[in-house]
């Protein structure tokens, strides 16, 4: 059962990389169809001058980067508070899973129209009651770059949070029983003891969380279409747009691939380390 | 006795002050909920109303509309649950295998695996559009569970062996030197134990497989219609139906939370380097 | 399983009842669509269409496919459609698909000729792109063939000219109307009349009329234009404002320019008012969000799709029922109105047999002919009200015209004489590159409106990037 499975797996997987490469090799316009033709490496080139595929890189790993360790820290933090209580956990553990539930395209949507939207949603009234002022969240380049880390934050770290939970649950009591009997204190106990044991877990969630954090779509194209202007432009948007909307195939295989590569690159690092604990 | 009132106060506001976090961390879900329950023209008021008159008519619309979405949620929950099962069956004998049978070469395979998962969707679509197309699978629930097991048979692998390697093998050596075959090992010995990881699993890949949208809307069509995009049609192209789409959302999330109520309850017996004595603070 | 998980209820117990359940309303769901179009199919007049001297059956058998947007038009259609099934024997299957997608899936579909549609709801502006590649028909071999075209009966001429040319390509029709809209001056008749204001008959006016109203802290916003990326969303108000400055997207050697001095001046027009008298939201706003917005009464004044009256002109979702006044749109320096010219344009697949694509041009006569427009309007028994129906004589006397007219105060007269006068077939270049070009100008647009970028330089960063795409690189 497992060989059949994997083969299948690995050839439904390994002719869609194929196909990209070959196709990150040409030049395809669908509007154009009669300039098709091998070009090499000539896409690749093109991407190197290209100051938008470099900004959205930047900004994916910005995005990538903040995401992650933002849920990681709260997630991490809820579920070390929600363990000290342990009579209504599981009202946490089901009120938690609630925004990973809620289906991303509406989530963006939500978010966009009814929270953020300066004068007339949710968060720009609370934040004006609160004397905090209005401001343009999703239209301003900076607020908007921060927004839409916030919105993917909100949305994943309820899956950190139930991660790290089970964890932490599966931890041995005596190891803290002999700390607490050193008189080491809380900061101690945790730094010492917790984390090098939930080390492997907290490997296994950033890699998890990075790749749908690379992978986010629906999400930030309802919230933003990659807007203003190309601010929250992540790579994968802007492959989707290169592809869809501009009809060039062959540039936007060859995003795919760059994307592709840096993914691996990083997953790889933290697959060593992960070897290492 | 006042350490124990102590750490009974010390609880209660630990409790309020989780509590009020949870609450504001679920926020736009609850005014979901309450905009479900709104009058179109009571959405977009703003200040935005907390009281006004209740209204079921969303709802009602929702289900037994002329646009009703019930023929979507059958949609996805054909392809969620075939995605979940194939799956499951296949990945978490997969993943012990890997874990302990020490295969040749299964280090790059694991990376392999979980590497194919990395690949960005919009690179996908072109081909798995081909290849369905090609075996005539397009706008099938066949051609759309195999596309689906394709992302998430590597992540069920991936995160089943992470946990199958961090269990202690004890018991299974036990096991085994009851002269009990691997395959029985496996299923009466470590199965058991490994309750949790599968439930997170199922969890994530059944979740994974309800909300996708992209290759829904493209691979699908007018046979396979999922909820996601179902809901997405509420945005329709004269206006907004926010009420109705608050009311599709909550809908479509039901059949997730229930599944997730039914298997938290085996996540608690721990995800990593459970089955060792006293574990748990419970 | 061992005895303990048996008693635990295992996701497997769960599951297998869900799929019971699920499988008990799946049975109760399939049926019932199929009963309600039998119902249906008995109490049908089909006189109407069969005094067309044509063999509505000829393709009898066939299964037409059409990939449509969400909107109350198709969905009206939709209801239809078993009129049409017991008309010719021809199963037809829809797919609604998000307009955010539609286009992409058509292309992919047209480009890999698998033939998964048939037809769908066509963005005319693709055209070019599917004549280029020969991806759809040209339907002068479908109308002219009086096999398959009654045209004394379907009357094709009755259709707007302006939505007739708008899907043409080098002389050849590549789609037939179905719905469209025209974009029309919409403003607050209640506010106006109390100032004394007259709807603005030029851009400067506009400006005035806004000033007056313009007051934010109590929630009133003079004006507003939509401000969202993309090709058919700024795209579609930017190239009115350009030919209102007199600007035109190709320069006298043929070549497209985007940064000649009237765009310029067009683009600071634009991010100017909208920076002055929208709200901030605007930046990021579409039709819809307008509507809502003006719905609940806090726009004076914009300028969008005519359509919007399905928000705007709906007592369940307006607040400014029987306020609303519409007019064309205000001359420019040049002297010149624009209005958009949008339809939504069905083409036929090419790569389908021939016998399906026969079927397929029967469905789109049955669906744009006069008889179906009136069917999936005012003689529609649900709700619904369409506002964009194709033909011109409908709009002029009889039923439909006085169930629209009551949208605002001159809606139809707006609307009808933006269609006849202000429209420009070229108001935005049609070339097969379109997709690139409108989305890569939509970016810059939005980038001057929110202030990263000034006009003129947004406009020539435009400029290097269009070149190269009609390069081809």
């Amino acid at each position: 059962m497992v060989a059949p499975g994997l083969l299948v797996l690995v050839a439904t997987t390994t002719f869609p990389l194929l196909y990209l490469l070959w196709q990150s090799l040409q030049n395809i316009n669908l509007a154009m169809p009669g300039m098709d033709r091998y070009i090499g490496v000539g896409n690749y080139v093109r991407m190197w001058e290209d100051s938008r595929f470099w900004g959205a890189l930047s900004y994916t790993g910005i995005y990538t980067g903040v995401t992650v360790v933002l849920q990681l820290v709260i997630g991490l933090g809820m579920a070390m508070l929600v363990l000290r209580i342990p009579r209504a956990q599981w009202a946490f553990r089901v009120a938690a899973i609630l925004p990973l539930v809620l289906a991303p395209v509406v989530v963006g949507l939500f978010w966009r129209t009814l929270m953020l939207t300066p004068d007339f949603g949710i968060v720009d009234y609370a934040s004006r009651s609160l004397g905090l002022g209005s401001h343009n969240w999703l239209g301003d380049p900076e607020l908007a770059r921060f927004s839409v880390i916030a919105i993917h934050t909100w949305q994943w770290t309820p899956f950190v949070f139930l991660y790290m939970l089970a964890a932490l649950a599966a931890l041995p009591e005596d190891l803290y029983e002999a700390a607490k009997i050193d008189r080491a204190n809380a900061f101690r106990r945790f730094m010492h003891i917790t984390l090098p044991l939930i080390r492997p877990a907290i490997v296994v969630v950033v890699i998890l969380r990075m790749t749908v954090a690379l992978a986010a779509f629906a999400a930030i194209y309802a919230a933003t279409g990659g807007g203003p202007g190309t601010a929250t432009e992540i790579v994968n948007l802007y492959a989707y747009r290169v592809s869809f909307a501009e009809l060039s195939l062959g540039y936007g295989a060859a995003v795919a691939v760059v994307l592709l590569a840096i993914t691996l690159a990083v997953a790889a690092v933290l697959f060593r380390i992960r070897r290492a604990t | 006795m006042s350490r124990r009132s102590g750490s009974a106060l010390r609880g209660a506001i630990l409790m309020a002050v989780s509590a009020a976090l949870l609450l504001v961390w679920i926020l736009p879900v609850l005014l979901s909920v309450l905009t479900s329950f709104k009058d179109e023209k009571e959405v977009l008021a703003y200040p935005p109303t907390v009281v006004f008159e209740a209204t079921l008519k969303n709802y009602v619309a929702v289900l037994a509309g002329p646009s009703s979405i019930v023929p979507n949620l059958t949609s996805s929950l054909i392809i969620a649950l075939a995605t979940t099962i194939l799956s499951i069956v296949i990945a978490v004998p997969a993943a012990y295998a890997i874990a302990r049978l020490r295969l040749p070469g299964r280090q790059p395979l694991g990376f392999y695996v979980l590497a194919t998962q990395l690949v960005p969707p919009i690179g996908l679509i072109i081909p798995y559009f081909l290849i369905l197309n090609g075996i005539g699978w397009m706008d099938s629930y066949k051609g759309l569970v195999l596309i689906y097991i394709t992302f998430s048979l590597p992540f069920a692998i991936w995160l089943m062996v992470s946990y199958f390697e961090d269990i202690p093998r004890e018991m299974e050596e036990a096991a085994l030197l009851d002269r009990a075959s691997r395959w029985q090992a496996f299923w009466y010995v470590v199965l058991p134990q490994a309750r949790g990881a599968i439930a997170v699993t199922v969890i994530f890949v059944f979740l994974n497989a309800w909300n996708e949208f992209l290759f829904a809307v493209i691979l699908g069509g007018a046979t396979v219609k999922p909820v996601t995009v179902a809901m997405y049609n509420y945005i329709n192209t004269e206006q907004t139906q926010w009420a109705q789409l608050c009311a599709a959302a909550l809908i479509a999330m039901l059949p997730v939370i229930v599944l997730g109520i039914v298997a938290q309850k085996h996540i608690v017996k721990g995800l990593t380097a459970g089955a060792v004595k006293g574990s748990g603070r419970r | 399983m061992s005895k303990q998980s048996r008693q635990d209820g295992t996701p497997d117990q769960s599951r297998r009842k869900a799929l019971k359940a699920g499988a008990a309303i799946g049975a109760t769901v399939l049926g019932a669509p199929w009963v309600a179009r039998f119902a249906h199919a008995q109490g049908m007049d089909l006189g109407a269409y069969q005094s067309a001297k044509i063999n509505w059956r000829q393709a009898e058998g066939q299964t037409v496919r059409a990939a449509v947007i969400p909107a109350s038009y198709f969905d009206n259609l939709i209801a239809l459609a078993p009129e049409f099934e017991a008309l010719t024997g021809i199963k037809v299957v829809f797919d609604k698909v998000p307009p955010g997608q539609i286009r992409q899936k058509a292309v992919l579909d047209l480009s890999s000729k698998t033939g998964n549609i048939s037809t769908h709801a066509g963005d005319p502006m693709y055209l070019p792109l599917y004549a280029a590649n020969k991806w759809t028909d040209p339907l002068e071999n479908y109308l002219n063939d009086p096999k398959l075209t009654d045209k004394a009966w379907f009357k094709y001429d009755d259709i707007f000219e302006a939505w007739r040319k708008a899907d043409m390509v080098d002389g050849k029709t590549y789609g037939i109307p179905y719905d469209g809209e025209m974009t029309i001056q919409t403003y607050r008749k209640d506010l106006y009349d109390a100032k004394g204001l007259k709807p603005a008959d030029t851009l400067d006016q506009i400006v005035s009329n806004a000033k007056a109203l313009h007051d934010p802290d109590k929630r009133m916003w003079g004006f507003c234009l939509r401000g969202m990326p993309g090709a058919g969303q700024n795209m579609y108000i930017y190239p009115s404002l350009l030919g209102a400055f007199g600007g035109k997207w190709f320069d006298a050697g043929g070549k497209i320019k985007v940064n000649s001095p009237e765009a310029v001046a067009a683009l600071d027009w634009y991010v100017t008012q909208n920076n002055a008298f929208a709200p901030k939201a605007a930046q990021n706003w579409n039709w819809p969000d307008i509507a809502d917005a003006f719905a609940q009464g806090t726009i004076a004044s914009f300028i969008d799709g005519h359509s919007a009256a399905t928000v705007i002109a709906n007592p369940e979702r307006s607040k400014v029922m029987g306020k609303i006044g519409f007019a064309r749109w205000p001359k420019g320096p040049s002297g010149r109105r624009v209005s958009s010219i949008w339809n939504w344009a069905m083409p036929i697949n090419s790569a389908l047999p021939e016998k399906a694509r026969q079927a397929t041009w029967l469905f789109i006569q049955w669906a744009a002919s006069e008889e179906t427009q009136a069917r999936t309007s005012f003689k529609f028994k649900g709700p619904g009200k369409r506002y964009g129906v194709n033909r011109l004589s409908m709009w002029k006397t009889g039923p439909y015209s006085k169930t629209i007219g009551d949208a605002g105060s001159n809606f139809l007269e707006a609307s009808l004489d933006s269609l006849a006068q202000d429209t420009d077939v070229e108001w935005r270049p049609r070339v097969a590159q379109w997709p690139a070009i409108g989305e890569t100008m939509a970016k810059i647009v939005q980038s001057a409106l929110v202030g990263q970028v000034k006009s003129k330089q947004a406009l020539d960063d435009a400029q290097i990037q269009v070149e190269r795409i009609m390069r081809g690189g």
